[in-house]
This record gives C-alpha cells, sequence and structure tokens, in this order.
C-alpha cells in the first residue's frame, strides 16, 4: 500500500533501511549516530530491538549488539532493562554537536566537493525530469511539503529538506532515483544539511525550494535543476567554512583564516 | 461532433478494458465478501466476531487476497483492506495489506519469497506514522464513493518500485468503513498491454486520466511523462471528473489529429496519433 508507512518521515525511514558493504558494525553505528544527531530519532525515543534492527538493517544480530554498544559508549543511547526496557535516544545537545563536528573535521575537502556533485547529478536530474512530469496534484503535494516545514528548528529544517527532495524525486517517476535520493540521505544528508542550524541557512533552503516549486509550476526543467544543484552548492560551500573554523580554532597556531 | 475511430482501436480500447476488468471484478468480489462479513444477516461468520476486529478480521483478508498473490501469472503484486479510522475496536488506523512473493521491498537478500504482510505504522504517535486518508488512493474513492486507479507512481515506502494501486470503498449502512485494493506493477502491466496496443497499425498510447503515460508504441514517449498533446487534458476532465468513469465512453478527436479512445470504465485512455508516413 503506497507511502502509508509513512512518506510523510521517509528520512526516518531510510534509518531502517538494508545496508551493505564492509564494516557493518561502523556502518550501523554511523547511520544512528547521524539521526540522532540530526535530530531524525529524537530525545527518549525507543529504538527497534537487536533482532529487529539487525533484520531491517540486513545485519547479523551481533552486529547490530556491537553498534547498539558502541552508541551507549558514545553516550547517544540508554538501555534500561525490565518489561518496559530497551534502548532509548538520548539527544544531548552538546554530545550531537560535538560529533558532528568531529565528523566534518574527518571528512577531507575532496570528499565533501564528491559529495556534492554526487548528490547534485541526482537531484538535480530529478528536478529536471520532475519539472517536466508533475501533475497538478504532484505539485499541490510539493507546496504542501514546503507549507508545513518547521524552519524553527534545525532538525524540521532538515527534515523538510529530505520529504521535498525525496517527493521531487517520486515525482520524477523514476524508481532508481527515488532508491538513491534515499540512500544518499542516509549516508550523507545529516552532515550535507547540517548548516540548516543557523536561521540564515534555513531561510536560504526555504528559498531555494520555492525557486524550485516555481520552476515545476512554470515546466522549466532547467531553472529546476539550476536551484537544486545551487542549493546543494551552497550547503558545501558552508561546510567547507565551517571546516576551516572548526580547523582553527583547533590549531589556533597552525594559522587559520587569511 | 463525429469522430470517425477505427474500428480496430475500439476493439484494442476494449481489449485493455478486459484485461483489467478482472481485476476489478476480483476486488469488488472481495468487498462483497467484506460488507456481507461486517453487517447483516452472515455478519461475524468468517471471524466469529460480532463487532469489527482487526484481530479477527485479519485472518478473513489474507484468506481473501493470498490466493490471488500466491498465483504466479497474476497482476498484482499486493493486496489487501485499509480500515476507515476508528471503524475496528481494537485498532483506530488499520491496514491489513499483503505483498506478493515477487515483492523483496524491505527484506534482506536471503529472504525466502513469500507472500508477506505489510508492516505499517498504525500509531499515530509514531514520527513515521503517516495519515493514510489523505493519499490519492483514499481520497478519491472516498470523495467519489467509487473506485479508482492511482498511477503509475513510484510506491517507495510499499512495493518500492512503478506502480498502479487500484481501490474501492467498502461501506456498512451506507458509510465507507474501509476500502480493499490491489498493487501492480507498472512494468508487469505494460508487458501485457504493450503487445495488444501495438495490433493498431498507429503510433498509439495508453495514458491514464491525468495523461500521464502507461506504455506506448512510440519509442520517445517514455511511460511516467505527461503526454503533452494540444487538447488532451480537457478530452481527458471527464475521465477524471466523472464519478464512474463507465458513463465516459465516446471517442475524442483532439485538434492536432490525434483520436482519444476511452477504455472502457478503467478510467485510461488511448491516445492514437496519425500513422506515420512511410
Amino acid at each position: 500500500m503506497p507511502q502509508a508507512t509513512g512518506r510523510a518521515d521517509a528520512t526516518r525511514a531510510v534509518v531502517f533501511s538494508p545496508l551493505d558493504g564492509a564494516g557493518r558494525a561502523e556502518l550501523v553505528e554511523q547511520r544512528l549516530t547521524d539521526a540522532i544527531v540530526a535530530g531524525v530519532l529524537r530525545d527518549g525515543e525507543r529504538l527497534p530491538s537487536e533482532s529487529e534492527l539487525a533484520r531491517s538493517l540486513g545485519v547479523a544480530v551481533v552486529t547490530a549488539r556491537e553498534a547498539l554498544v558502541a552508541l551507549r559508549d558514545k553516550g547517544l543511547v540508554l538501555t534500561r532493562r525490565g518489561r518496559d526496557g530497551g534502548s532509548f535516544v538520548t539527544h544531548d545537545r552538546d554530545t550531537s554537536m560535538r560529533m558532528i563536528d568531529e565528523r566534518l573535521r574527518a571528512v577531507s575537502r575532496i570528499e565533501l566537493r564528491d559529495l556534492s556533485l554526487h548528490y547534485s547529478a541526482i537531484a538535480g536530474m530529478a528536478a529536471e525530469v520532475a519539472a517536466d512530469r508533475a501533475s497538478d496534484d504532484d505539485l499541490a503535494s510539493l507546496v504542501e511539503i514546503d507549507a508545513r516545514a518547521d524552519l524553527a528548528t534545525p532538525g524540521g529544517a532538515r527534515r523538510a529538506v529530505g520529504r521535498f527532495q525525496l517527493e521531487i524525486a517520486a515525482v520524477s517517476q523514476s524508481p532508481r532515483l527515488v532508491h538513491e535520493e534515499l540512500r544518499l540521505q542516509a549516508e550523507a544528508g545529516p552532515l550535507l544539511w547540517l548548516g540548516l542550524r543557523e536561521e540564515d541557512s534555513r531561510d536560504r533552503s526555504h528559498r531555494a525550494r520555492l525557486d524550485v516549486i516555481q520552476a515545476i509550476r512554470d515546466v522549466q526543467p532547467e531553472h529546476a535543476r539550476r536551484a537544486t544543484t545551487e542549493h546543494i552548492a551552497s550547503a558545501v560551500e558552508w561546510l567547507i567554512d565551517e571546516k576551516v573554523r572548526l580547523e582553527t580554532a583547533r590549531h589556533p597556531t597552525e594559522g587559520g583564516r587569511p | 461532433m463525429t469522430v470517425t475511430v477505427d474500428l480496430a482501436a475500439e476493439h484494442i480500447a476494449r481489449r485493455i478494458a478486459s484485461t483489467i476488468d478482472p481485476v476489478f471484478t476480483m476486488i469488488d468480489g472481495w468487498r462483497d465478501v467484506l460488507e456481507a462479513e461486517l453487517a447483516g444477516p452472515v455478519a461475524g461468520a468468517l471471524s466469529g466476531s460480532p463487532e469489527p476486529r482487526a484481530a479477527s478480521l485479519d485472518p478473513v483478508v489474507a484468506a481473501l487476497v493470498s490466493v490471488e498473490l500466491e498465483r504466479s501469472a497474476s497482476l498484482v503484486n499486493g493486496a489487501g483492506f485499509v480500515a476507515a479510522p476508528g471503524f475496528l475496536a481494537d485498532a483506530p488506523w488499520h491496514l491489513a495489506w499483503w505483498l506478493s512473493g515477487s515483492n523483496t521491498f524491505g527484506v534482506g537478500p536471503d529472504a525466502a519469497s513469500t507472500l508477506r504482510r505489510l508492516e505499517a505504522v498504525s500509531d499515530p504517535d509514531a514520527d513515521q506514522f503517516r495519515d493514510y486518508t489523505t493519499l490519492e488512493w483514499w481520497r478519491v474513492p472516498a470523495r467519489t464513493g467509487t473506485r479508482h486507479l492511482t498511477g503509475p507512481y513510484v510506491d517507495y515506502l510499499c512495493t518500492d518500485d512503478y506502480t498502479v494501486t487500484i481501490t474501492t470503498p467498502v461501506r456498512v449502512d451506507g458509510e465507507m468503513v474501509g476500502l480493499v485494493g490491489t498493487d501492480m506493477y507498472v512494468a508487469r502491466l505494460e508487458q501485457v498491454l504493450l503487445p495488444v496496443i501495438r495490433e493498431s497499425g498507429h503510433p498509439c498510447t495508453l495514458v491514464n486520466a491525468s495523461g500521464r503515460i502507461v506504455a506506448s508504441t512510440d519509442a520517445r514517449r517514455a511511460t511516467g511523462a505527461l503526454l503533452r498533446l494540444e487538447g488532451l487534458a480537457d478530452a481527458l476532465t471527464p475521465l477524471r471528473e466523472e464519478a464512474d468513469a463507465a458513463t465516459v465512453t465516446d471517442a475524442a478527436a483532439l485538434p492536432g489529429g490525434a483520436t482519444l479512445v476511452p477504455c472502457g470504465d478503467t478510467s485510461l485512455a488511448l491516445v492514437l496519433e496519425a500513422a506515420p508516413v512511410e
């Protein structure tokens, strides 16, 4: 049955979609960390059990357990025993900020720019095709997603971006673009949209969304693509600036910004 | 306005309708069983429960849809019943939806390919919860009181593929208490319908009531794209607006020389363009 499990929050649903590749416990840990830090998984929320996690992520139970232990060690998850027990998200703002800063320090500029290109290829193409293929109903649902966006908080703004980009991919009528959009959101979303913790970025992101909607309304595929890729490029520029700030703060003697 | 339509085109439109009609008939049959189960002299006969409860109704729905979902030649890859909010005593929001073995969405690579239940979030306080009464496959039949064909669309949270969904209301005492329906892969539909529409000898495109292409003999007409022909949107309006698409049977001539032929009561239509110059 279409969308019933929550198109509204597919950004969250992807958190529990299957993983592939090596180092699976680290991947599980990274994905859940990102989701907690970004506020996609909320403070106090109960995580699925070890066996449920293992099943939905397509990993062994022991792998899921390993990841949960690591999250516990990082202070992102609390485990309670007993009848109402389980693993619960503990979203500590300071811990979260430190985590994401560490992630940003660890990733190279080359990787960030490559991510920008990859995501632009997917999201830009989706927007271009969506502008040609959107029905009146599709346009109405994009407008609705924008209208419901909670721009007051970073988590709300990020969920809005995720939903909007996913809907654009769906409007392009391409299961592959939808799939790739979801995969990239899971892999890179929390890092990519880190800038949304600043109000300026949230406003910019909102304006970009309105611009894309207008381009789709006017059946202007080129414009829809450009508005989308420029939005992504500006998010990555913010990340690179932020990376410079972090590096300067850590090693003040090694020279900072000019 | 008199439209001279190739008899062959009318014939093809009827054959397309007759490919999909058995699915309609099957869904109507499920509806009849559920309506008899939920009210009237034999209410509760199958579920053993006098009041409508998810726990007792689910096995009835599973039994209804599983035969079709397990049939290898079936057009259908998902089917079930969705309850109106508040109708079932033990489940305010409820989807009793099953997926056939051909559908591997959300299952690990090693999972056996068998009939599975869709795991839906029915707790309205959960983050992933979605009010399904806002979605097209619910919204439209709830408004018109009749069957609706949604799509083609990318159903990324259920079948994870390019899908057409057909839904029809289930009523108790005139009130819609839920709906029954099916999902079909567009690729499977195309496989079945393309040989039929090829027989016209014209460039021929099957569209839904929004003008979205379901299948075409013309390689440049991509499935999923909107067919943009002058006058097409207007000519399709009756298929979108009519509560019962069955009343729209007349072919219409489009300004550019193409002809629109509705396919029975499916809400789909054939667009025949002028034969290419040899």
